[in-house]
Parts: C-alpha cells; structure tokens; sequence
C-alpha cells in the first residue's frame, strides 16, 4: 500500500501537523469560530494527531529510511522525517490534544487557546526539521508564546523571569554555536578550534533547555508559576534532546566515536535524574513535585544519547515517548485536581481520594508507568537504557537504577499526600468529566499497550538508531574519502 | 495480542501433539492468564467509572484463584510423573534489539509448582472471606483490584524462570502491598505505614535490580539455566564464586525488605493497619515469605557463596531473636502476630543460610497456613476473649509459669524496656539514616528556592504552589 506513497503526500501530512494549530490560533485569535476556543483546538490538534499516525504508518510500513524537502544546511533538511520524528510526532501531538481537552474551562480562553496551539505548531514544526538555521528559529518561536503565557499569569512573573533567563542564555548558545558549526563544520576533516567550539555552544544550549544540572532550575520554576499546560508543552516535548540528536550525533569523531559534547551531555544527565528523583521525594507542594520529576525523569534521554550502540539510543528514544505520555499525565491529572481543589501542599495528607477517586487512580497509573512499573514501556525503556549502558560502565546503570527507585519514592509519597488523610469536605464532590476521562484514559492505552507488545516500536526505533549511528560510520568514511555525509537520505 | 497468539499456539500444540509440555505449558499459561483475566475485568470497568457488583467481583475473583488452584494441582500431577524434573515454559520474546533479547520464560518444577499451588490456594480462600468482610465497604472493588494484582504478581514471581520476570512479579506483589497497607488511606496512620513499607520496599528493591544487571553482565541473559542447571533443591551454580557470591548478596538485601528482616524490619507491625484479609494474606502468608522463596529460587548460588549464607544465618538470627523478644511486649493482637511472623521469617531464613530447602519450603508453607487463619481470626478471637473474660471475671491465664521466670528481676526489667523500644532498632534507623538524609535533601531543596527566586528577584515564600488564583 505504501509503495504508492509519493513525497508529495508526505510533504501535505507534514504541512497539515504544521498548518493545522496555526490556523486554528489564528481563528481562533480573529474571533472567526463561534463555538468555544476548546472545540477548533481540539479539531485541529485532532487532524494533527491523525497526520502524524499516518506518517508513523508510512515510515513503519514502508522501505524508505528518511524523507527530505527543501533546502539542505550543515547536513540537515528545512523537512526532514525519520524514524525518529514518526515515533515521536504522535506522542506530541496527542500530549498536545490531551492538553487541550483536559484544560479548564475558565483558562482555556482565546489568548490561552492562540498561545498554546502557537506553541503546539512551532514543536511540531521543530520536530520536522533537521535545519540548524530553522532550528534556532523554531526554538524562539516556541518560547515566547510560554514567556508570554507565565509572564500573564497572576503570581507568575517570577516563573517568567526565570524562564526568560534561561531559554534567552540558551537560545544565545544555539545561535553562536550553530553559526560557528556551519563555519568550521565539526564533521568534516580538519574542523578547527571554531568548529569544536561552536559543537560546546550547542552543548551548553542544549544543557539549559533540557533542565540539565546546574541549569535545572527553569524547570520547577516554570511548573509553579505557569499553567500546567504552558509547562508541559514547554518541557515534555523536549526540544534541546531534538536538537542534541540533530546537531551532535553522527557528526563527530572524537574518542570512541561519540562527540564528546554528548558524552559530558550524557553523565551531567545521569546526575540530573539522580538529584531530579532525590528532590523529589521532598517537595512541599505537588508543582513542585512535578516539576523536579520533570528534569529528573526527562534527564534519561539525554543520558541515552551519548550511546554508543543502538539498543541505548533505542532505551533514551522509547524513554522519550514514556517520560513525555507519563509527566503529561501526571501533570494533567494535577491541573484537573487543582482546578477543582485550588494548590495541593505534600505537607500535610490533603484527603482528595473520596473527592476523585478516578483521577486519584490515573495519578497513581500514570506515576507508576513513569517508575518503570513492568507491563508498562517505561520498564522497557530502563531496561533498555540499563542493558545498552552495561557494556561500557556499570555505574551508569547504577545511576539509572537510583533515579528510578527515588522517582518511585517520590511519586508513591505524592499519591498519598494528596489523596491520603481525612476526606476534604469543601464542597460537592467531582467527579471527573467525560473529556478528561476520554484524554486520560486515551494516554494510558499507549503507555500499557507498548508496554505489553513493545516489539513494534522498539524494532522501527532500532532502525532509527541504526540509521543515526550509521550516519557515523559511512559519514568517517566518506570524510576520509573526502565526500560529504549524506549516505542514508533519500529525497523526494 | 502476543499472549492470546501464544495461548492460541499452545492449545493448538497441546491438542494436537498432547505432550506432557504441551500439557505444563498450556497449565502455567492458565496459572498466569486467570488472575491476570479477573484483574483486568474488574480493573477496566471501575477505571471506566462502571465498576462491577460485589458479588460479580468476588466471583470473579474467587473464579480466577480457583482455577489457577486447579491448574497448579494438574500440573502438580503431571510433574509428579516425571520425578520433578525442571520444565522450563518459553512464552516468547518480549522484545528483542541486537544480541539483547527479553524473554519470558516461565518454569515448573518441585518448587515453583507447590508453591503456585499452595499461593493461589490461599488466594481463593482469603477472597472467600474477604468478600463477607468488605461487604459495603466504600473501597470493595479496590480491595479486589490489588488482590488480583497481587495474585498475578505471586504467580509471575514464583513460575519466573529469569530474574527479569521475577522482578516484575515482585514489583506488583510490592506495589499491591503498599495499597493495601494505605487501603484505609483516611486514617493518618495508614498512609504513614504504607509510606513507610513503600521505601523499605524501594530501598531493597535496589539489590534485586543490581542482581539482575549483574547477572545479564556476566552470563549475558536473565535466564535461570544460565546461572545453575539441575532439579531443585539439587541444582548445581553454573557461575563463578566472585559472580555467585555478588549475586546473592544482592539478593539476601532485597529479601530483607520483603521479609522484613533487621533493620528493615519497623514497617511490618505498621502493615497491619490494613484489612485483616489483606493482612492475612501478604504479612502472614506470602508477600512475607516472598524474599525466603527467591532465595530458595536461587539455592544453588549460595552454595556457591558461603559468605552470603553466613549473612543469611546472622541475619535471620538477629531477627528472629529481636523479633520473638519485641512481640512479647506487644499489647495488641496484630502486632504480636506480625512478630510472631517475623520470628518466623529469620528462622526460615537461618534454614536457608543452613542449606535445609526443603525444611525451609516445608516451615514456609505450614507457617504460612497457620499464621493467616490467625490473622483472620483475630477480629472475632478478641470478641471471644472479652466475653470469655467477662464469664469469668478476669483474666484467664494470668499468674501461669513463663519462661521469662528463670531470668533475674534486673534482667527481666533491662529486656523489657529493650523490647518495649523495639530494640531501638526504629530509633537508630531514624537517626542515623533517615534523619539526616531527609534533612540533607530538605536543605538541598531549601537552597534551590533561595537560588530561583534570586533569579527571579523575589523573596522565596513568594514562590512555590502554582499559579495564584
């Protein structure tokens, strides 16, 4: 079936993903649908959901490896779909749609609907480009809609400041980084001091957008000052590990074949989830739980990458999909409860279990599929990260194992505190609504059905990670033969 | 989908070519399938906002326990035929990348088979009870819920034949334990004792987790026949001493969690804070014996590693004295029950460390049976003791001959103090691991408010919470 598949088909779905939010913000900004701002949101991230299974279907079903459009630069395509962007545009847009459908109804107006899709647009835009020059682009155009979106909330300047600090440090990082790598290319032989540097500056962007210690703090900042739905989609699509996979791997030959930015990447990573997991088990308030699990949890992607085989590129990528389905969920699970309940303390047993029990069960589900509960893909992804680590260093899967054992802590010690203790009595009791129950539930399918038949994503994803780490090996020997690096991309 | 292909396929092979394989395999598939089938029937619907009634659970339930029990003895029988020799049932890779692959085997044999026999027994009793006991009790789905869970993750954990899926099996015996011990999760108490046994649990769970990387780093795969061969309790360690010795510390550190042994000991009188059935069943029967039973699993690495059997012996020594003096002083029926179970967890585990397999499986099981009809009787022994005592107007049995007797006063007096602070065993935990880490990290997190809210330039308390509404 997906022989007759032309570049042209796929070059319209990649545009629909894109379009589609955009032009819902836009309606919805100039006052053109009469319905509530959650029903075009909805529609639209809906299309963009479908779009993005059917190019997950034609890159799962069909022989071709990449599909490429328009200008290349350094390497990479203004459109560039792969394994990787199929596995990952269907776990962002769904976390994108599941956002706008549990959203409150008192936030979700037509400024918080126009910023929300603006920034659900630019990340899917982003993860359809291998374009260092679009990449920067695509990085500011997402933050300002969540600078905007923290800097109106009330209480939230704070968040602002922070986030307005970091992501302008790293977005300065980036643009000097990726002007410098394209002048001094790092990949190429006889790359000079400029090159290397301009690989470090991308580095260090990456280091701050990605929450890596010591630039973690946006992170939880973001969480306690921002709408929940601001935060997630800020933080859970993961734009810096993106931009890691685009810009660092398979265009460097240092040591032992890997850049030896992702190698420092990688162990900061491991000591991020490490410290993200062990503050965690003592926040004070659920935001702040949320947040530290955020940059602790999501910390084991970039801990992935800097792997030399592909079974480890394999674990960071399925731990990519997992951490993102789990934090959406949890923090989706925590908007629904504060929207009913106001702020949830940790200090003190807060009695929300009688209140609503069916989301007191999904925060428990979706924190134990987080923890690597078995049955579940985030106990695949640790093995995978675990086993991929072994033949290097123990210690590394050591790590992996502390964070996940403090994460659980966390996690178990955050259900009972919000639903443990004598019942609240402020008011009639909520039950969940059916939009949450259909968003929720909906994201939980994924996380238990790969979980229990993994072998589909993780055979496509193995490809993915053969395909990077292959860029490597044909890149070094086309860079000793003198040829560019282009062996594995196919164009339209 | 891969687990009906593979029930599909093992029908199709048993039918057609009627092995005895064929046979254990399609029994081990139902041990496993009908817990796991009530679990989901009961599960889904509650989590759909349409849960089942109690009767329809509970049948459910006893339904899925009962046949598991029946499919054990059938299995039980035909094992039996063939003097217990090991079969090892291979479900199907769970998935595979490069030379790493994810197995699932499952086996049979003279241990595996009466224990899932005797574990799925007690199941179907306990639901029995428990159904009579929860009646109308706001959280009866629930209860049924982590039962299942729990029988799933028992009968996961005792068929594994690979450390990856005992782990898994154990993961849901622990989480389903926590819940239960939270079941009453209105009562401050309860929350705090679920907590509690959770990171106990988490804690020891280290030790299972680094086992299973070491043992897939040194023989390459979690697989049971690759690190000793034979049939139980005589099977021989195919490993290195080095090899053996780090894997079965590891695995002596995870079974003191679950077992509760010194010093992780202070969460099981907490346990009990859950539903008596629930009591009965993990903390005097299974989930109390299930570090003794991977132990047992993984006999033969011991006999590899006299130094992880001398740990076992002294920490099942100190246990079962800490334990038998502690629950002497203990002033309510459960919690001198639950030490009573301790003591008896550190003698099995000193059977253990002593090379006994089979004294060991033979004291779990008789214990095990013994212990939970104790617990669940203990509600109504209670009523029966007060009336028994207003009868006779006092108390009876008072003023006998003990034991404690032959000891002198001062002695009797230091003991009692010792075991009346549980042998300070909580106290140093508290303050010498606890405490200070938890104020560490309290500090640690102090300091990352102090350090976004100077990036922010606002005073600390400002931040934190959420949004302000």
């Amino acid at each position: 079936m997906t022989t007759f598949v032309t570049g042209t088909e796929v070059a319209i779905l990649v545009a629909l993903i894109v379009a589609a939010p955009l032009v819902a913000a836009v309606a919805v900004l100039a006052g053109l649908s009469r319905a509530s701002p959650r029903t075009p949101a909805v529609a639209a991230l809906g299309l963009a959901f479908l779009a993005s299974n059917a190019i997950a279907w034609i890159m799962l079903t069909g022989g071709r490896s990449a599909w490429e459009f328009g200008d290349r630069l350094g390497g990479g395509a203004a459109v560039h779909i792969d394994g990787i962007t199929a596995a990952l545009l269907p776990c962002m847009t769904f976390i994108a749609l599941a956002v706008a459908l549990v959203a409150p109804r008192r936030f979700l107006d037509e400024t918080a609907t126009t910023r929300l899709l603006a920034t659900a647009g630019g990340t899917f835009a982003l993860f359809a480009t291998a374009h260092p020059l679009l990449l920067v682009v695509l990085w500011i155009l997402t933050a300002v809609p969540t600078w905007l979106a923290t800097r109106d909330t009330p209480g939230g300047r704070p968040a602002a400041r922070v986030f307005a600090l970091a992501l302008s440090s790293a977005t300065a990082c980036m643009l000097a980084g990726t002007v410098l790598m394209l002048l001094d290319p790092p990949w190429e032989p006889g790359c000079g001091w400029v090159g290397n540097t301009g690989g470090w500056l991308v580095a260090l962007a990456v280091l701050v957008r990605d929450g890596i210690v010591p630039f973690h703090s946006w992170y939880p900042a973001l969480f306690s000052g921002a709408p929940m739905s601001t935060a997630i989609v800020a933080t859970v699509p993961q734009v810096g590990a993106y931009t890691a996979v685009r810009l660092l791997i398979g265009h460097a030959d240092h040591g032992d074949g890997v850049a030896l930015e992702l190698v420092v990447l990688s162990q900061l990573a491991l000591v991020t989830a490490v410290y993200g997991g062990a503050l965690a088990v003592v926040q004070r308030d659920l935001r702040g739980l949320i947040g530290t699990l955020a940059f602790g949890q999501s910390a084991l992607v970039l801990a992935g990458l800097a792997g030399k085989v592909p079974m480890e590129l394999n674990g960071a990528f399925c731990v990519w999909i997992s951490s993102g389905l789990t934090l959406a969920g949890v923090g989706l699970v925590a908007w629904a409860l504060e929207s009913r309940a106001g702020p949830l303390s940790l200090q003190t047993p807060q009695g929300r279990f009688r209140d609503s029990p069916t989301l007191a069960v999904l925060f428990l589900l979706f924190g134990l599929a987080s923890i690597g509960l078995p049955g579940t893909l985030s106990f695949v992804a640790d093995d995978l990260i675990v086993s991929g680590s072994l033949g290097d260093q123990l210690r590394s899967g050591g790590m992996v194992i502390a964070a996940t054992v403090l994460s659980g802590i966390a996690i178990v010690r955050g259900w009972f505190m919000v639903f443990g203790g004598p019942a609240a009595v402020d008011g009639p009791r909520h039950r969940i609504l059916p939009r949450e129950r259909v968003a929720l539930t909906g994201m939980l399918v994924p996380l238990f059905v790969l979980g229990l038949w993994p072998a589909p994503l993780v055979t496509a994803l193995e490809r993915a990670a053969e395909q990077l780490l292959g860029v490597t090996a044909e890149g070094d020997a086309a860079a000793h033969a003198g040829t560019p690096p282009e062996a594995t991309i196919g164009g339209p | 989908m891969n687990a009906v292909a593979t029930l599909m396929a093992f029908l199709t092979s048993a039918a057609a070519g009627g092995t005895a394989h064929s046979v254990v395999s399609l029994l081990v598939v139902t041990q496993l399938a009908a817990p796991l089938a009530t679990l989901v029937a009961i599960g889904l619907p509650a989590l759909l906002g349409r849960p089942l009634t109690e009767r329809t659970t509970t049948r459910l339930v006893g339904g899925g326990f009962t046949t598991g029990f029946v499919a054990g003895l059938a299995m039980l029988a035909v094992l039996a035929t063939r003097s217990f020799a090991p079969e090892v049932v291979h479900l199907g890779t769970w998935f595979g990348v490069g030379h790493h692959e994810a197995t699932i085997d499952l086996v049979a044999d003279g241990l595996s088979v009466p224990y899932v026999c005797f574990s799925t027994g007690l199941c179907a009793l306990v639901n029995a009870f428990a159904g009579k006991y929860l009646h109308r009790e706001p959280g009866f789905t629930r209860f049924f819920v982590l039962l299942a869970l729990f029988g799933t993750g028992m009968n996961l954990m005792v068929l594994a034949g690979s450390i990856d899926v005992l782990f898994a099996g154990w993961e849901f015996v622990g989480i389903s334990s926590t819940l239960l011990i939270g079941f009453f999760h209105e009562r401050a108490n309860a929350v705090k004792a679920a907590l509690r046994a959770f990171v106990t649990y988490r804690i020891c769970d280290v030790g299972l987790l680094t086992a299973g990387v070491l043992v897939h780093r040194e023989v390459g795969s979690g697989d049971f026949q690759r690190l000793f061969t034979g049939t139980w309790p005589d099977a021989t360690c195919l490993v290195p001493a080095a090899t053996a010795t780090a894997v079965s510390l590891l695995l002596v550190f995870a079974a003191m969690g679950k077992s509760a042994q010194v010093p992780f000991s202070n969460w099981l009188p907490r346990a009990m804070e859950g539903p008596t059935p629930s009591s009965a069943i993990f903390y005097g029967a299974l989930s109390i014996h299930a570090g003794a039973y991977v132990l047992l699993r993984c006999e033969a690495l011991l006999d590899a590693a006299p130094a992880a059997r001398a740990v076992l012996v002294f920490v099942g020594v100190s246990t079962a004295l800490h334990a038998a003096f502690v629950g002497r002083v203990q002033t309510d029926l459960k919690s001198l029950l639950a030490y009573a179970s301790m003591t008896q967890a550190g003698i099995i585990f000193v059977e253990i460390g002593l090379g006994l397999r089979v004294v060991a499986l033979v004291h779990i099981v008789s214990h095990a049976i013994l212990r939970s009809l104790q617990i669940l009787r203990s509600p109504s022994a209670l009523h029966d003791r007060h009336e028994l005592e207003a009868a006779l107007g006092g108390h009876p049995g008072a003023g006998e001959w003990s034991l404690r007797q032959l000891l002198p006063r001062p002695l009797q007096r230091v003991l009692y103090q010792i075991s009346l602070e549980r042998g300070f065993e909580e106290m140093a935990v508290t303050r010498i691991v606890v405490g200070p880490l938890w104020r560490l990290l309290d500090r640690l997190a102090g300091m990352e408010r102090r350090w976004v809210a100077w990036l922010a330039g606002e005073p600390p308390e400002t931040l934190g919470g959420g949004p302000r509404r």
